[in-house]
């Protein structure tokens, strides 16, 4: 049995007013004055039932009864007893809300979103608190964000919870622990609850420092969505346009996939999906100039959840691959020359005549102030890596590598000899070559071979040692990996594969350097940034599936689209369990929001009832007596 | 009353009941009298001229009262002996404390006080009469006396009483025993709501001689109270109250102990030779003559 509790014991004190009202009761009692001859009988009766009944007294004085029973709920009603909810009661209490694009999952009967039922409930929490409790509200999606401060103020928390709307965002819980785990500082936290629908990854990688209750919502219906688009160039001017399309229910469901280019639909196929199996769907499209091409989900019949029905994909112009190799470096030159799609220099300078390449190959040479998105240094060690790195005059050889690299895949190195040693300086370890940005890729037998740096859009590649002086140039390995360059250079600049941007943050755009933008989002909101000094406006949020316009002054730069693209979104499907670190946790949709129930207010009512009572018998008693 | 234009003799009853009251006797359980000469025939021999028995003749007897007819016959004499009638005192005490003054019970005492009290004047008995109440103004006692003369004067303090207040009947009996003399019949004429006891005071008339007829005069209000709800009643006499919840509820306790009271009373009475009854001041006072009094053996008619 669970006995209720009490928010204001302090109001007990009120039942000493018993006191008072049982003396004002006897003194002040209202009685008709009748004189008979002699109180002798009456006495006598008074007498008798005192003996005979001595519970009778209340049941003679059942005005009195009443007011003790109405002054005892009254007091009750103070003390504002609540029953207990299985959740303890938490005097500080962050609740994080889901807020990802699949609580906008509609039902189909009632029409309401899973973020509705999550408000509802978040509702009654609210509207049922007790005195000594504060409630922070934390929304997540991707990412956490705070509404509110811990307060116990009521219309607060109810503006907050409103301004709650879904985002069109996967769900992640990672950011939103760790800015609630942040306050277990500041606060006594012992317990947060999630109030999610469960579709979120299973495991998350977080140490907790308090309870987690996760309290699951159900709803939402059959759901049909675009989960994937991409483009891979299939000619100069051709691309050939992936699109995947999953549902939630094991039902097939129907639905006709649009390919738009701008205003105008292009291509379109019905389909027909269910969860166990998703349609990819391949679209021929072609295109002399940079374009953004929209995926258009048109299901037949009720479709829960509309976000991830588009999505956008750009483009890139039809250009050829440049590329400049130093003259030197002839076997390169040889290798690079015979690939399709590229615009190879000629030039015998030691340095490029552009100013722009997508793929430099340069020697000790350097490459002047040219700019280009991929690098590879062949026979350089990096300056910054000198004081660890020397090249001795020794034979090595190829310990291992990495082969999962995009630069080595495919690429077999087990029998190449090479006439210098790279050698690490006596003392030093990979582990200070990372620190420094540096990934090894190529180990030799004395030090790395191959190093692979990024920075921003650029990724540089450095052999340690001069090809020329291995026998790389002269085995199958060589032209494998001069494709692999050609590849990266590619996929660098978009001109080989694209992909359709998720939401979340906008990938960043090649613009010109220290200007500022404006970018006008799909829901007609401007943002304003400021390019790099490199040219790249980067991590603008977006958090809207649609088309982002990039604006300098009133002049469209680009646009780009974002999709949802989640699978996990579009499957509605929520996870039976969490993993918080080893912490398992059940999300449990049975158990729904218990908040600790007050009932003052039926004791408030009761005791009303009361009231009504005692004046009904006390005007009866009245009526009796005239 | 009637309607008769003759002059009534009194205000408490009119002459033809009167006239029928005289026609009465009290008809006492015990023959308690006085040596005084009186008609109220004793248990012993005396001169009247009804024969009683014969006794054997001792030396000394009057020789007048010698039967010569049965010395004749029998040669050996004989005592006749006559009824002695001898004077009985009738002592009658009427309740006027405040208690009395609801509805007719005063008035219905005075009735019955008058009604006795001519009963045993009309047959040469003694009567005294008192009345209890806290008037000073008011005479209290009407001494001994004899003789249809003294109707009027009984009459004439009957009238007098006024009720008012709060001396409770076992005292009022021990005072009027101090002023007391003589055996016969107390007549006490009240409500009988007392706190107090009175076991004592009829212990003491039944050991002065005199046989104890109590007479209860309760109001209808009294017999059947119509009371409902919460009430606080005062005692007309002491102004003490009394709170009482629900007072319909009570109705059968009240009942239960007003019939305690009475069988209580009518215990004490029986068990020193006396009689009780108890009697409604709505009844008329004919009422409680002849069918009451008169069927329960009390007066002779």
């Amino acid at each position: 049995m669970r006995w209720p509790g009490f928010v204001n014991l302090f109001g007990a004190w009120f039942l000493l007013a018993l006191i008072p009202l049982i003396i004002l009761y006897f003194l002040k009692l209202k009685r008709p004055r009748m004189e008979v001859p002699s109180l002798a009988l009456w006495q006598s009766v008074v007498n008798d039932q005192r003996v005979n009944s001595p519970f009778q007294k209340f049941r003679r004085n059942l005005l009195l009864l009443l007011q003790i029973i109405l002054l005892c709920l009254v007091v009750l009603a103070l003390m504002q007893p609540f029953l207990r909810a299985d959740a303890e009661v938490a005097v500080y209490k962050p609740l994080l809300i889901d807020c990802s694009a699949s609580m906008s999952s509609l039902d189909e009967s009632t029409g309401k979103s899973r973020l509705d039922l999550v408000k509802e409930r978040v509702r009654e929490q609210i509207n049922n608190l007790t005195g000594d409790q504060r409630i922070a509200i934390f929304s997540f999606a991707n990412t956490g964000r705070r509404l509110t401060e811990f307060t116990n103020d009521r219309r607060v928390l109810l503006k907050a919870l409103e301004s709650i709307q879904p985002l069109d965002l996967p769900g992640q819980l990672d950011d939103v622990l760790r800015m609630a785990a942040a306050y277990t500082r500041t606060f006594p936290i012992e317990t947060i609850q999630i109030l999610t629908d469960g579709n979120l990854p299973e495991q998350v990688d977080f140490e907790l420092p308090f309870k987690v209750e996760v309290q699951r919502v159900d709803g939402g219906g059959p759901n049909i969505g675009i989960t994937e688009m991409s483009a891979r160039r299939s000619g100069p001017e051709d691309w050939e346009v992936f699109v995947r399309v999953s549902a939630s229910s094991i039902d097939l469901r129907g639905a006709e996939l649009q390919l738009w280019e701008g205003d105008k639909p292009t291509d379109s196929h019905q389909i027909e999906v269910s969860n166990e199996e998703s349609e990819r769907l391949v679209y021929p499209v072609h295109s002399t100039h940079s374009q953004l091409i929209e995926a258009r989900l048109v299901p037949a019949g009720f479709d829960s959840m509309a976000v991830d029905n588009n999505v956008w994909l750009t483009l890139p112009a039809a250009r050829p691959l440049k590329v400049w190799v130093a003259p030197k470096l002839a076997s390169w030159r040889h290798a690079v020359r015979v690939l399709p799609n590229l615009e190879l220099e000629e030039s015998e300078g030691d340095e490029p005549t552009g100013t722009e390449y997508d793929l430099i190959i340069a020697d000790e040479g350097g490459f002047g102030s040219a700019e280009a998105p991929v690098r590879v240094l062949v026979g350089v060690v990096p300056s910054d890596l000198q004081d660890l790195i020397t090249v001795e005059e020794d034979v090595t050889y190829v310990v291992d590598w990495n082969r999962t690299a995009p630069m080595l895949r495919h690429v077999q190195l087990s029998d190449v000899q090479i006439g210098e040693q790279p050698k690490l300086a006596a003392g030093a370890a990979t582990k200070e070559l990372e620190e420094r940005g540096y990934e090894v890729l190529i180990d030799g037998n004395a030090g790395p071979l191959m190093l692979q740096r990024r920075e921003g859009l650029t990724v540089s590649y450095w052999f340690t040692f001069h090809t020329d002086r291995s026998t790389l140039p002269y085995r199958v390995a060589f032209p494998i990996l001069a494709a692999n360059a050609i590849e990266s250079a590619l996929k660098q600049a978009s001109l080989a594969d694209v992909a359709a941007a998720p939401t979340g943050v906008l990938p960043p755009i090649a613009v010109d350097g220290s200007r500022t933008y404006t970018i006008r989002t799909p829901n007609g909101e401007s943002l304003t940034a400021e390019s790099t000094t490199e040219g790249t406006l980067e991590g603008i949020p977006a958090s809207r599936v649609g088309r982002y316009d990039v604006m300098d002054g009133g002049n469209l730069v680009t646009s780009i689209g974002t999709g949802l693209l989640s699978g996990t979104e579009t499957s509605l499907q929520a996870a039976g369990e969490l993993r918080i670190s080893e912490l398992t946790v059940a999300t449990d949709e049975a158990r729904q929001l218990d908040a600790d129930r007050p009932f003052w207010w039926l004791l408030a009512l009761i005791a009303f009832g009361v009231l009504i009572l005692e004046w009904w018998y006390f005007q009866r008693a009245r009526g009796a007596m005239s | 009353m009637t309607g008769s234009t003759t002059s009534q003799l009194t205000k408490l009853f009119d002459n033809s009941l009167l006239n029928q009251i005289e026609r009465m006797r009290l008809r006492p359980n015990r023959r308690l009298t006085n040596r005084a000469r009186g008609e109220h025939l004793s248990g012993k021999g005396g001169s009247s001229t009804d024969f009683a028995d014969f006794r054997d003749y001792v030396a000394g007897d009057d020789l007048r009262y010698v039967d010569w007819n049965i010395f004749a016959r029998l040669r050996r004499p004989y005592i006749k002996q006559f009824q002695h009638e001898e004077e009985m005192h009738v002592v009658l005490l009427v309740d006027a404390s405040t208690s009395m003054m609801f509805e007719d019970k005063l008035l219905r005492a005075k009735q019955l006080a008058a009604a006795f009290g001519i009963m045993g004047l009309q047959n040469v008995e003694r009567v005294s009469a008192y009345a209890i109440h806290s008037r000073q103004d008011l005479p209290w006692k009407l001494p001994p006396g004899s003789g249809r003369t003294r109707i009027r004067k009984l009459l004439t303090f009957l009238e007098s009483v006024e009720g008012g207040g709060s001396i409770p009947i076992e005292k009022a009996i021990e005072t009027m025993l101090r002023f007391h003399r003589g055996r016969g019949v107390a007549i006490i004429i009240s409500d009988f709501l007392t706190f107090g006891d009175v076991s004592r005071p009829m212990n003491l008339l039944y050991s002065s001689g005199l046989e104890v007829w109590g007479l209860q005069v309760l109001a209808e209000s009294e017999i059947n109270p119509n009371v409902q709800g919460d009430l606080r009643f005062v005692d007309s006499e002491t102004q003490e109250t009394l709170d009482i919840t629900n007072a319909s509820e009570l109705l059968n306790v009240y009942h239960d102990q007003r019939l305690w009271l009475q069988q209580a009373l009518h215990s004490m009475c029986r068990s020193r030779q006396g009689r009780f009854m108890s009697v409604s001041s709505g009844m008329t006072l004919p009422t409680i003559l002849f069918e009451h009094l008169c069927r329960q053996g009390w007066i002779l008619r």
